[in-house]
């Protein structure tokens, strides 16, 4: 019976696959946005609505480290700085002078991008390790400054927020509200960052992470192309921020530009297929879900979710979502050859 | 005017002159062969020519223009492209997104055809060198000789008007060289200017007017494949000296 009702189903998708969808993705990434739509009809606890909010911003965050490392190659381990220079400026933007919040997000987001270009100058001048050891050091730098500083700017705690992204009175019904604006962010990015990985100019940054000697000689301008990847990546990287900090409605130095921060997205990313822009997304929700599932026991939590990981990385080298698409290529392709011997 | 000139270029590796006062001109539509023992300095000299290495004196002048120095990427961009001797495709890209990385060069964008996408001329590209076949196929899949003709469909695709190759027939079974020696020929009758380097004499003769023999880094000879193949400089360096 349920093997009838398995190669029924295998049945139904090959079709759809073949016929109505040609790109497994993007049926698939389809569905799961269908599903995170009608998930609040389910009426959630607030707890949870929360941590699924938490994991739409980190998979904004972590898509956006894929392109600059999954295309570009531009190994970067200080993304923080980007959503932590994001999270304050917005912050401080709204808190200190007035801004609507609409126009903080923009102006961060802008600002961002702004640095990733002049850092770039003199970082793009060393490749490989090295880079990724320079990139490591700014968001290190930038938070014992904040550190440094008196409490309503800086200290430990950051700038401290109203709880308001969106206005609304009743707090169940803010956090739905704040759950769709993020969900629809997270969907503008993810599209925006999937389409320009696979467009042309994804492309040329695929050429310099496979070969930059030969992209030179392609008469490709190399350092253009990696300024644009670290902007936009920086650009993205700043939203996640930005709407990190109004959503816990403070903005601690030590987890906006803390290590752990720059080594979400490599996790993430690596545990749901990297350079695929869609899998970093699957990694967040894996990672997010692990660390709920051991909140029972606050001591073994770290280790047991990190062998999971581990487990997966081993398991599923190329990521979980590359495997999955992998799997139903296949399928598909099995019921082509299948109908043509028929 | 020569289309391309070489004066004086030397280049230095701490206490080892690997390029020694080499001088030569290009008019265009020549086709020049660039021959030496190994560790000649032929490489470096393309190395020097296209940007890759930045030489320590001496002038490259292409078009009356001096390129001296310049990036790899805006020589691309004047009109000299160049394959390298050890392939160096894109491993993940399929064989026409390699190509297509050409076609996105300022000079090739700005050189394509009314109506015609990047796409097309990579492909029309691919084409022209018979790989068109493979056109989806990952480059990390692919043959070495059929990398070899990637490599020369990418260089095409940047729209040159000097192109310099880098021992394309090095690794290549007779079938291949025979196929490249004919696509060479016709790229020539095309009105392709070319330098061509190649340890050995041999391939190059059917085609090649004028050859330049480099020894040491130094320029030893110049002429006609008959001319030099009788000079006794050149004959020493290769055969040995007469006892």
């Amino acid at each position: 019976m349920i093997r009838m009702v398995g190669t029924y189903l295998k049945r139904i998708y090959s079709a759809f696959a073949t016929n109505v969808f040609d790109v497994p993705p993007r049926l698939l990434s389809l569905l799961f946005f269908m599903l995170l739509l009608f998930l609040p009809v389910a009426k959630l606890e607030l707890h949870i609505l929360r941590v699924i909010t938490i994991a739409f911003i980190f998979s904004i965050f972590a898509a956006s480290w894929d392109l600059l490392v999954g295309r570009a190659g531009q190994v970067s381990l200080g993304h923080a700085l980007f959503f932590g220079i994001g999270a304050y400026l917005s912050a401080f933007l709204s808190k200190f002078h007035g801004f609507p919040l609409w126009a903080t997000f923009p102006l961060s987001m802008l600002f961002c991008a702004l640095v990733a270009v002049l850092l770039g100058f003199p970082c793009l001048r060393v490749t490989g390790p090295y880079l990724t050891l320079v990139t490591m050091a700014f968001p290190l730098i930038l938070s014992v400054g904040l550190f440094a500083l008196e409490p309503p700017f800086g200290g430990e705690g950051g700038i401290a927020l109203p709880p308001r992204l969106l206005p609304i009175e009743d707090l169940y019904q803010q956090r739905i509200a704040e759950y769709y604006l993020i969900l629809f962010l997270l969907f503008v990015s993810g599209v925006v960052l999937y389409k320009l990985a696979n467009s042309k100019t994804g492309i040329v940054l695929v050429s310099i992470l496979d070969n930059e000697m030969a992209s030179k000689a392609s008469g490709i301008n190399i350092t253009k192309y990696k300024l644009l990847a670290w902007a936009v990546s920086a650009l993205f990287a700043s939203l996640a921020g930005c709407l990190y900090a109004h959503y816990i409605q403070t903005t601690p130095p030590g987890i906006v530009l803390g290590l752990t921060t720059s080594f979400y997205p490599v996790i993430m990313t690596i545990l749901g297929g990297i350079g695929t822009i869609y899998g970093p997304i699957v990694g967040a929700f894996t990672l997010w879900s692990l660390n709920e599932v051991f909140e029972f026991t606050e001591e073994l939590r770290s280790i047991l979710y990190i062998a999971i990981i581990i487990i997966f990385v081993l398991k599923w080298p190329k990521g979980i979502a590359k495997f999955v698409v992998e799997k139903l290529d296949e399928l598909t392709e099995k019921r082509e050859l299948n109908d043509k011997k028929k | 005017m020569p289309l391309f000139e070489v004066e004086d270029l030397t280049k230095c590796f701490g206490g080892l002159t690997a390029v020694n006062k080499v001088s030569f001109q290009v008019n265009e539509g020549d086709i020049i062969g660039l021959i030496g023992p190994n560790g000649a300095g032929k490489t470096t000299l393309f190395n020097l020519i296209t940007g890759f290495l930045k030489p320590d004196s001496g002038t490259v002048r292409f078009k009356g223009e001096e390129i001296t120095g310049l990036e790899p990427h805006k020589i691309v961009n004047k009109g000299i492209a160049r394959t390298f001797q050890v392939v160096r495709p894109f491993r993940h890209l399929p064989a026409i997104a390699n190509v297509m990385v050409a076609c996105l060069s300022p000079r090739a964008k700005k050189k394509l055809e009314w109506l015609k996408s990047p796409e097309r001329k990579a492909l029309d590209m691919l084409e022209l060198v018979g790989l068109s076949e493979m056109m989806m196929e990952p480059a990390e899949n692919l043959a070495h000789g059929d990398l070899k003709r990637l490599e020369m469909a990418r260089a095409l695709a940047t729209e040159p008007e000097l192109l310099l190759l880098d021992e394309p027939f090095s690794g290549l079974n007779p079938i291949e060289t025979d196929f490249l020696t004919k696509s060479i020929q016709r790229l020539h009758l095309d009105g392709y200017t070319m330098i061509i380097v190649e340890h050995k004499l041999h391939a190059l003769m059917k085609f090649v007017k004028r050859v330049i023999v480099l020894h040491y880094g130094e320029k030893i000879a110049e002429g006609s494949p008959k001319e030099v193949s009788q000079n006794e400089k050149v004959i020493e360096v290769y055969m040995g000296r007469k006892t």
